[in-house]
Formats: C-alpha cells, sequence, structure tokens
C-alpha cells in the first residue's frame, strides 16, 4: 500500500550529494578551466540522455551528471573539444544508454569513456591533482556510507589491500606507489563504488575493493610510465569487469555454506535442494 | 554474526496515534463475512441457505474438491447474502450477528487423546485448517498433507502490529495443549518464534522437537518467511506450514473445552484516525464497524493487513490481525502523456543495489542477486536463492523502500505461479 521514494533518480541525486564536497574542492582549485570542462561534460552527457529519451523513449536520468563529474575530473588533457566530445559520446551510449540507461549498464560509462581516451589517445598528458582535493574524497565517501549509496565494504577492501602493500614490506610502500594513491584513492570513490557496476553481493565487494587495490598496487609496481590517473583508470575497468564474476562466486559460496549449515542443523538433508 | 543479523532490517514509520497498551476491548461488528484470501480461489458447495440462521462456528460451506474442510460462521447469525462466482467460486458470505445465538459445540476427545487423524478432522471442521498456510505457495494445505516442519509466530515485526506476546498471557497452557497437538500432524520439528523475554515453551512441548528462536527487533525478522528461510526453507517435496500463535492458543482452547473461541486481536491503526485501538473481534469481521467514530473527516482507505502489504477491503481477511486505515489519495495525478509514456516504456525500473535495499531483505539473502532474477522472471535462480521459501508479503518491505514498478512483490506471486503450474503442485 505505502510506497517509499528510493526510486533509481532518488539514488542518482543521493550519490551527486554525497559527491559535492569532492567536486567542489576540485572545482575550487580548477578554477574556471575546470568549470569549463564540467559544462561541457555535463552539456554532451545531457544532450545524448536527450537523444536517447526522443528516439527510445528511455527516461533522462541524473546519472548523467555522475558521469559527466568524473569524466570532467579524470579524463586526459589538452585533447581539444572534438576528442572530449567523442570519448564521452561513446562512453554515455555505448557504455549506459544502449543497454537501457542506469541501472542496467555493465561497467561503469565514466570508466569506459575515461579508458577509450586513454587508449585512442596515449600521447594526451593525464591530469594532476592537488592534495586537497584526494581530502575532499573522503568525507564524500563517508556521506556516501551514511546514505547508503556507496559500499562500505568496497572501500574497506581497498583500503585493506593498500595496507597489505605497506605492511608487508615491512611498514614501506613499495617504490612508485605513494604518488599514485591520492588519485587511486579519488577513482576508488568517483569510478568504483558506483553501486550498479560494482559487485552487488557483501563477499564480493571486499573481493572488488581487495582487486582494485592489488591491480593498483601491481601497475604502480610494475608499469613504467604509466600516469597516476591512468593507472587507476585502468585498475577501476578491470575491476568493475571482475565484478559480476565476484558475485557469482559469493553466491556459490553463500549456497555451499549454506547447505552445510542447514544439513547440520537437521540432520536431515532430504529435504535440500 | 549473530546479532548482525538479529539488527537487520528497517522499521518504516507508519504515521498512526500511539497505540497504548492495556486490555484489548471486545468488540463484535454486527456483519462478518466469511471470505477466501487475497487472490486465494475456492470452490465452495454451500451448506446453509440465505435466510437462514446458524451457530457460531457451524458450517455454512463446504469446499467442492475437498468437502471435509468447512468454512465456519465466524459468529452465531443469519445468513444475510451469498456471493458465488462463476464456477460456484466464493466471493464472500456475509452474516448478520444475533447477539442471543449459541456457539457450536466439538467433539474433542479423540483429538485430546493424541489420535492424528481426528485431530485434523478436528481442524478442518472447525475452520482452523484455514490459518494454516504452506509454503512454497502460500495456500492453505491439502487435507492430507503432511508438511516437514511447522513454524508458530510469536513474534510479528509489521509496522504497528499487535504484540503476539500480549495476546498469549493467560494463554500459556492452551499454548502448550495446541502446541503439543501440532505435533501429530509434523514429524519434523515444530518451531516457535518470539521475540525476547522468557521462553514461551521448552523442547518438550512437542516431544522434544520444539526449537525456539529469537527475532529481532526489525522488519521483517518477525516474519514467518525471513525465520524459515534462516531455519527451515520449504521445497516442493518437503513444504513448511505456519500459523499465528494466537490460532495455536485457540486449539489448545478448542481441545479442553470443545468450544473455538470466536475472537482475535487485532489493531486498529493508520494515518486517518483520531484514536488507535486494540480490539477483540471475530472473524471476516466488517472494517468500517471496527473503525466506526474513530476516523478523522475526509475520505480514507480501509486496509486489511499492516500499511506495508495489506489490501483494501471491506472484511477482516481470513489471517490478518491488523486494520490500517489510510487516508485516500485520488490516485496519482494525471501526468503529461509525455511522462507517462516515458515512465511506463521502462518497466520494469531497474534496481540500484543500496544498503536500504539489502536491509529490506533482511541482510541475510543475496538481496540484489534475488531481486534481479525476480524482474528478469529467471524462477530457476529464484528457487536457488530461496525464493520458495518468501511470499508476497516478505518481499513488500522491499517494495516499499525501492517504489518498484512492477511490485516485486506481485513478481513473486508470477514466479511461485508459474513454478506451482510447473510443478503440477
Amino acid at each position: 500500500m505505502m510506497r517509499g521514494i528510493w526510486d533509481r533518480e532518488t539514488v542518482a541525486l543521493l550519490l551527486l550529494a554525497a559527491l559535492m564536497p569532492l567536486a567542489l574542492a576540485w572545482l575550487w582549485y580548477g578554477g574556471i578551466e575546470a568549470a569549463g570542462r564540467l559544462a561541457l561534460t555535463l552539456l554532451v552527457s545531457g544532450l545524448w540522455h536527450l537523444i536517447f529519451m526522443l528516439a527510445r523513449a528511455q527516461p533522462p536520468s541524473f546519472a548523467g551528471a555522475l558521469t559527466a563529474l568524473a569524466v570532467a575530473m579524470l579524463a586526459p588533457e589538452d585533447l581539444g573539444i572534438f576528442r572530449l566530445v567523442m570519448g564521452i559520446s561513446f562512453g554515455t551510449v555505448m557504455g549506459e544508454l544502449v543497454f537501457g540507461g542506469w541501472g542496467r549498464n555493465v561497467v561503469n560509462p565514466a570508466t569506459i569513456t575515461l579508458a577509450f581516451l586513454g587508449f585512442g589517445f596515449p600521447a594526451a598528458p593525464w591530469p594532476d591533482f592537488v592534495l586537497p582535493v584526494a581530502w575532499a574524497a573522503i568525507p564524500a565517501a563517508g556521506l556516501g556510507i551514511l546514505l547508503g549509496v556507496i559500499s562500505g565494504r568496497i572501500i574497506a577492501g581497498a583500503l585493506l589491500a593498500a595496507l597489505l602493500a605497506w605492511a608487508i614490506p615491512g611498514g614501506a610502500w613499495p617504490a612508485g606507489l605513494e604518488k599514485v594513491l591520492p588519485v587511486a584513492w579519488i577513482g576508488l570513490i568517483l569510478l568504483v563504488c558506483d553501486p550498479v557496476a560494482s559487485a552487488a553481493t557483501r563477499p564480493g565487494r571486499w573481493g572488488n575493493g581487495l582487486l582494485y587495490g592489488a591491480l593498483i598496487v601491481l601497475f604502480a609496481t610494475g608499469w613504467d610510465g604509466g600516469a597516476p590517473v591512468q593507472i587507476t583508470v585502468s585498475a577501476a575497468l578491470l575491476a568493475s569487469l571482475a565484478a559480476p564474476i565476484l558475485d557469482e562466486a559469493a553466491i556459490a559460496l553463500w549456497r555451499a555454506r549454506r547447505h552445510r549449515a542447514l544439513a547440520r542443523k537437521t540432520e536431515d538433508t532430504s529435504w535440500l535442494t | 554474526m549473530l546479532s548482525q543479523l538479529m539488527q537487520a532490517g528497517l522499521n518504516p514509520t507508519v504515521r498512526s496515534a500511539p497505540l497504548t497498551g492495556g486490555e484489548p476491548v471486545e468488540h463484535w461488528t454486527e456483519e462478518a463475512a466469511v471470505l477466501p484470501q487475497h487472490r486465494e480461489h475456492l470452490r465452495v458447495d454451500m451448506v446453509v441457505r440465505e435466510g437462514e440462521a446458524v451457530a457460531g462456528g457451524a458450517p455454512v460451506a463446504r469446499l467442492r474438491d475437498h468437502p471435509e474442510i468447512a468454512l465456519v460462521a465466524p459468529m452465531p447469525g443469519r445468513v444475510a447474502k451469498v456471493h458465488l462466482g462463476p464456477g460456484r467460486q466464493l466471493h464472500e458470505i456475509v452474516l448478520f450477528r444475533d447477539a442471543g445465538g449459541d456457539m457450536r459445540r466439538h467433539d474433542t476427545q479423540a483429538a485430546g487423546a493424541g489420535d492424528g487423524s481426528a485431530l485434523r478432522t478436528l481442524l478442518q471442521d472447525s475452520g482452523l485448517w484455514r490459518q494454516f498456510r504452506a509454503r512454497p505457495f502460500g495456500r492453505m494445505p491439502a487435507p492430507g498433507a503432511v508438511p516437514a516442519a511447522i513454524l508458530v509466530m510469536a513474534a510479528d515485526s509489521r509496522p504497528l502490529a499487535p504484540n503476539p506476546l500480549a495476546m498469549l498471557e493467560g494463554r500459556g497452557e492452551d499454548l502448550m495443549r495446541g502446541l503439543a497437538a501440532l505435533g501429530h500432524l509434523t514429524e519434523g520439528p515444530v518451531y516457535l518464534c518470539q521475540r525476547r523475554g522468557p521462553a514461551l515453551a521448552g523442547p518438550g512441548a512437542v516431544e522434544g522437537r520444539l526449537r525456539l528462536l529469537r527475532s529481532g527487533p526489525r522488519h521483517p525478522q518477525g516474519l514467518a518467511g525471513h525465520q524459515l528461510h534462516h531455519h527451515h526453507p520449504a521445497s516442493v517435496e518437503a513444504p513448511v506450514w505456519d500459523i499465528h500463535a494466537e490460532d495455536v492458543a485457540d486449539l489448545g482452547t478448542l481441545l479442553e473445552t470443545g468450544l473455538r473461541p470466536a475472537l482475535r486481536t487485532v489493531s486498529v491503526t493508520g494515518p486517518a484516525l483520531s484514536e488507535a485501538r486494540l480490539l477483540r473481534c471475530q472473524d471476516g469481521a466488517h472494517l468500517a464497524g471496527l473503525c466506526h467514530g474513530l476516523t478523522v473527516p475526509g475520505p480514507h482507505d480501509l486496509v486489511s493487513g499492516s500499511a506495508l502489504d495489506g489490501h483494501r477491503a471491506v472484511w477482516l481477511a481470513p489471517r490478518d490481525r491488523q486494520l490500517s486505515v489510510m487516508t485516500h489519495h485520488h490516485g496519482a495525478p494525471r501526468g503529461h502523456w509525455f511522462r507517462n509514456a516515458l515512465s511506463r516504456a521502462a518497466r520494469p525500473v531497474p534496481l540500484i543495489p543500496t544498503a536500504a535495499l539489502e536491509q529490506a531483505l533482511g541482510g541475510a539473502l543475496p538481496a540484489v542477486a534475488l531481486l534481479r532474477a525476480l524482474s528478469a522472471g529467471d524462477d530457476e535462480t529464484l528457487a536457488k536463492l530461496g525464493g520458495l521459501t518468501l511470499l508476497e508479503e516478505d518481499l513488500a518491505l522491499a517494495d516499499y523502500v525501492t517504489g518498484a514498478e512492477p511490485r516485486l512483490s506481485a513478481l513473486l506471486r508470477g514466479a511461485l505461479d508459474r513454478i506451482a503450474a510447473e510443478e503440477g503442485a
């Protein structure tokens, strides 16, 4: 009888609200140039949502703004408007809208856009972040967890991976990892924690975070000449692609454990499917 | 781990005047009806005709396919109106109350002595059989069916539900007798689910087969589906029944005295009431009669059941113990045609996995996987993830939290009907 309000758009707006500290800090330090990039990405993303609304009757979503924000922050610089527009178009359309919009997509469209731009135009320089922007991602993560739209388990898994990378060599960061960490942290909040494209089971989320962290460590120590953002985007893409199989494994594990627990409880398994 | 499970869930607030404690007020409504459960199809043969007088508890109709199962009059009175659909499908049988009439007395000697088949006959003849619900599929069990386990619910976490422990105060012996009788219906365990407080019964109550389950304070911990999901999942070969503890105590009284108690405890709450009440009324009571004089001015809806999982109704549904009086909304405003076209083209709306969604299923199931299987119509995965133990009411909270369209509970009903047809059940 009663209806709640937690539909797709509410969740998208809550996510946007949670990311506000990060976005505002980035705009504050990026100035007019950052604002211009954000305006462009918002425009293009909104345009594609409009086109799909008219052509395919797909309701537009505030999730488009999430994609636009992540792309504006992490896309390579000096691409020129045309390439940037092409990248966002590819990511938004092929990553999200052709699947039926936010909530049905497989990989975060921003991750796809950034991977597309990174592989397509390897010569373009990747952006740098001043440290306060990375600090601003902490309240963003806290807000997201508090509002229930970001999973604390993914973040905990990634932090655990970082802790292991720090502790195993005996309390020191492996060479090359330290300068990647702030960007990896921003990427974790912006790209990996997307509730749709990340794992949806509890163990799967731990695995998703751990995998992301492990990939960051691997790329940071083994990838010569990889820029921090490039490393982050590659790790986010691979971690996101692995999310379904992590979920599948978690469910298989859950079923096996449940079967065993119930069998022990009743000592009669004939009724179990 | 355990305490985490106990804490999982959400308690949505339903605006209502507070339900003050104290004894429930006895309240007979002048009209009451014999009716099927929501979406239940009962083909019946009438035993009485319109205008005839019946004793309370006397059969007014019997099932066509299983004539041993009787539908009984909830109170002494006169049959006012019989409303049958095509194929003698029961819509409702309305009765007027006769305050001076008598109640039907049953012969309980054989059933009380521990004879299983006599007990079944007694249950089916007295109408108490209808209080059982078999999972999977959530139907009244067939007369000869033997469950793998029975769950007695002495907990209810639905918003503003009456407290089952209060209903059982002073009825300890009746409950014990009822529980012992349930032991003759199944070879398996009998579960008793209650919240905190001293245990209502020990394992000895059912020849050492009684298991006590503790439910947490939050919804949906106090729903039979979630308890069974943890402790004894149902399958087609091994169905599990559930029944409310008050009905089990009624069974105990019936065995002792030969009279089935006619009244049950019902809470009358909701945003359109000036005052909430705890009543004791008969089965199938007239809902308008229950809240007469309590409603605030303006249009309102009478909902049999809780605000989450109830249905708009005229009569109290057979298993419900709540009347929710909701403010009437004149439907959604019609909206622009373009907006409507957009929102309808996108159905089923995608589910975004959030913490709220996980809590709405009690935090134990792989919630998102289950709901995705449901909205994709993947019945096999649904059954693998434990969907056969669930019924509509178990997903009502997820519906509330997500505003899903179409309703997840409706999707579950569709999936269960498909599985039932496939299994020939």
